[in-house]
């Protein structure tokens, strides 16, 4: 991993400050940009932690087949088809027939979907399992799920189910009434709603976090808002009402009925000859109920559903994606992502960074061109304690209109150091440089995409200028390290600086707030516009401010051998 | 993530053969039966790659046997062969079918029958036959994919067997495309050979 660049998004916290980088904490409140949304409606960065998210299509991923939200329930999450996973390995079955084996190219490959002769059976053209091993065979290729439907249907696990479904039924339906009644009563209009919605996404990240240790729940539980909020309200509804519930079998007998236990488990382990019959954890972590210890009993499970999912703001509840309805399609309806709003911004080393030759007579003639561009494995790969390091941000301008951007580094906390050094870790471990006015980043433009037409030549010398002799400049020339770089379309490359310390250790990783003013009319933003307070300026000037978290990778202490390299 | 500052890739120009379209074909890959494989543009073959346009379905006329799109990249070393079977006793290739901005890392065997667009695979990966891998998806390196494996959109793969990890970025597409466009700028020829 290089030097990153990180999105804050608040929701995790009451203050909009990110906490401090070398906090633990801090990798919860950042995110890449292009797993964040944006809310028009708010003027707010959203994440995957807080948006409420609906299911809009159920489908299958392997035969694709989209199935409706009514039929998800009553086949319980998983394809009704033909699609299995094999017990063994997890992939996905085929279904082959019992037709004499091909001699074709003299490779042994089981005939496929084939109109051959009966019986069918499953079969993993992976690890080579297949179902007439465990004495499931069909009479027919097609309809498979329905074919094994009486085994589902009257296997302990799914008895006992059906058991408990009834059981809570009637409570699960009077207290989802009284519970939204409540909720309504208390917090009246629209603070209600979205209170009610924030609360119901933070108990649905904590519900399914907890359902992750139960085996065969958190994964075939789509998120949906329904089922987060009988979550919520299980919690606060009064429990004694419910009469209390009876298994279907007793516990000490299930053992006889072949699922499992103690005495049988013993009997099979003694008789051991060798481990590969025992089921892993992974083989059985997909069933709902603790069955056997061996592979041989293993069955083959439908194939659970996948979901495309719309999401919507936490506090507004405006839709923020919205996928279209056929299940494979990569198209949205509305999709409002952050990156379409902030500008994207990314870190280079350029000490690090050194130009890729792909084969050994490129390699040769960019040593006669440029021999210090040439990675000669003396240049170590960090950063290294008590040097100075110049490092380059890029920042690209997604919108179509210019923007001001004004960069603050959030002070380094002194309490960085790591615990029990003395007196000298006082100080902080590094110091940033940055530019502190605002500079300009001009607009986004179709043609900067260099798009797909033939006719648009791209000019070698244009990019050649970015990779060796723009090294050449930072290696004797003594340009500018601090402040704006280069302006290119629309994007801006700027030039900071980092002295670490000494003793420093640990990542330089720092916050940085990003500050851009934009205007909608006019397209000629003057020197300056981010220092103008805010209250004096035309209504058609908007000013955005995020959070972003900095590392620049590993500080490589002095002590190591590898510091001869300092001179 | 893609960079605007990443660095260059060097190429000596006297490796790389540059079609009308902007196709980059290193000289040192192997392209059998060229006349049934079509590169949609600005497409780069990477050296010891292999691609067998020469397995063609039976029968007279002219046929596609792999058809690439435009902004692909074969790595280094891939083989790219098209799937077989014996259907109702009769053996056969079948053509494959790859489209837009899909880089495939080097070492890696492809017997696909068809990969969607903005797709991305790994090094060293099995990628089975007639495989289906479909829009916005990815395999991670190393990842040993079986035969009739059907990835749908927005997926990552890993493992073997592949299984699947996670749900992609609703911005996959535009990550992707980002990342291949500046690949082929960056795929630059170096002079004075
Ligand atoms: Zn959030
Ligand atoms: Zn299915
Ligand atoms: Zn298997
Ligand atoms: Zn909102």
């Amino acid at each position: 991993m290089g030097p990153s660049v990180q999105y804050h998004c608040p929701c995790l916290s009451t203050s909009p400050v990110p906490p401090p980088p070398h906090l633990p904490s801090s990798l919860h409140h950042f995110h890449p940009l292009h797993n964040l949304f944006f809310c028009e409606e708010c003027d707010a960065v959203r994440c995957n932690r807080c948006v409420a998210v609906e299911v809009s299509t159920y489908y299958c991923p392997n035969c694709l087949f989209e199935v409706p939200s009514a039929s998800v329930r009553a086949e319980k999450n998983r394809c009704a088809r033909n699609c299995f996973s094999c017990p063994n390995c997890r992939n996905t079955l085929s279904v082959v027939s019992s037709d004499p084996p091909e001699t074709g190219d003299g490779r042994s490959t089981a005939p496929l979907n084939s109109s051959g002769e009966p019986p069918f059976f499953l079969y993993c053209n992976h690890c080579r399992w297949d179902s007439a091993e465990i004495g499931i065979t069909f009479e027919k290729p097609t309809g498979l799920a329905a074919q094994l439907q009486k085994y589902e249907d009257s296997a302990p696990d799914s008895l006992e189910f059906d058991r408990l479904k009834d059981h809570f039924e009637p409570f699960l339906r009077a207290s989802s009434l009284s519970s939204s009644m409540a909720v309504h009563a208390a917090l009246p209009g629209s603070a209600a709603h979205s209170h009610h919605l924030h609360s119901t996404s933070i108990t649905a990240a904590a519900s399914a976090a907890l359902a992750r240790d139960i085996p065969g729940v958190a994964k075939y539980n789509p998120l949906s808002r329904s089922a987060s909020g009988r979550a919520h309200r299980d919690r606060t509804a009064n429990k004694d009402e419910m009469p209390e519930y009876k298994g279907r079998v007793e516990i000490a007998s299930v053992g006889l009925l072949g699922g499992g236990g103690g005495d049988v488990e013993v009997d099979f382990m003694r008789r051991l000859r060798d481990v590969q019959s025992v089921a892993s954890v992974e083989q059985r972590w997909g069933n709902s109920w603790a069955g056997t210890l061996q592979v041989k009993d293993l069955k083959p499970l439908r194939i659970p559903l996948h979901s495309k999912r719309s999401k919507r703001c936490p506090a507004c509840t405006h839709i923020l994606i919205k996928p279209e309805q056929k299940a494979q399609s990569v198209r949205y309806k509305i999709k409002l992502v952050a990156a379409n709003y902030l500008p994207a911004i990314t870190v280079a080393l350029p000490h690090l960074q050194k130009p890729i030759a792909t084969s050994d007579a490129a390699k040769r003639t960019l040593m006669k061109i440029s021999p210090q561009s040439i990675d000669d494995g003396t240049t170590p790969p960090g950063l290294i304690a008590g040097k100075t390091y110049p490092f380059h941000l890029a920042l690209t301008n997604p919108l179509y209109d210019p923007i001001q951007v004004r960069l603050s580094v959030q002070r380094v906390h002194v309490t960085a150091a790591t615990p029990g050094v003395g007196e000298k870790a006082r100080r902080p471990p590094f110091a940033i440089s940055l530019p502190t006015s605002p500079f300009p980043i001009a607009a986004f433009a179709e043609a900067w995409e260099y798009e797909d037409d033939e006719d648009m030549m791209v000019d070698d010398d244009d990019f050649g200028a970015g990779g060796v002799k723009g090294r050449d400049k930072d290696g004797r020339g003594k340009a500018k390290t601090v402040g704006v770089l280069e302006r290119r379309a629309n994007v801006t490359l700027i030039g900071g600086e980092v002295i670490i310390g000494k003793e420093a250790r640990g990542n330089v990783k720092f916050n940085m707030l990003v500050t851009y003013t934009y205007r909608s009319d006019d397209s000629t933003p003057s020197e300056g516009d981010g220092d103008v307070p805010k209250s004096s300026k035309p209504p058609e000037v908007k000013s955005f401010a995020f959070y972003t978290v900095v590392d620049l990778g590993p500080i490589i202490p002095r002590e190591e051998p590898r510091m001869e390299t300092d001179a | 993530m893609s960079s605007t500052m990443d660095p260059p890739i060097y190429y000596s120009r006297s490796e790389y053969i540059e079609t009308d379209t902007g196709n980059k074909v290193s000289r040192r890959a192997t392209i059998a039966g060229p006349q049934n494989i079509v590169l949609g543009g600005k497409t780069i073959i990477s050296s010891g790659a292999i691609i067998r346009g020469d397995l063609r379905r039976t029968g007279p006329g002219h046929t596609v046997v792999i058809q690439l799109g435009r902004y692909c990249l074969i790595g280094e070393g891939c083989i790219m062969r098209p799937p077989y079977k014996t259907f109702r006793g009769a053996f056969n290739y079948y053509p494959m079918k790859i489209g837009d901005h899909v880089h495939i890392g080097a070492g890696s065997v492809i017997e696909a029958a068809t990969i969607g667009n903005h797709v991305e695979i790994g090094k060293n990966c099995i990628i089975g036959k007639f495989t289906i891998i479909k829009d916005c998806a990815k395999i991670a390196d190393n990842t040993v994919i079986p035969p009739n494996t059907v990835i749908p959109t927005f997926s990552r793969f890993a493992g073997s067997p592949g299984h699947f990890i996670e749900d992609l970025p609703e911005s996959t597409q535009e990550m992707v495309e980002a990342q291949t466009k500046q690949y082929y700028t960056r795929f630059q020829p170096l002079d004075r050979q």
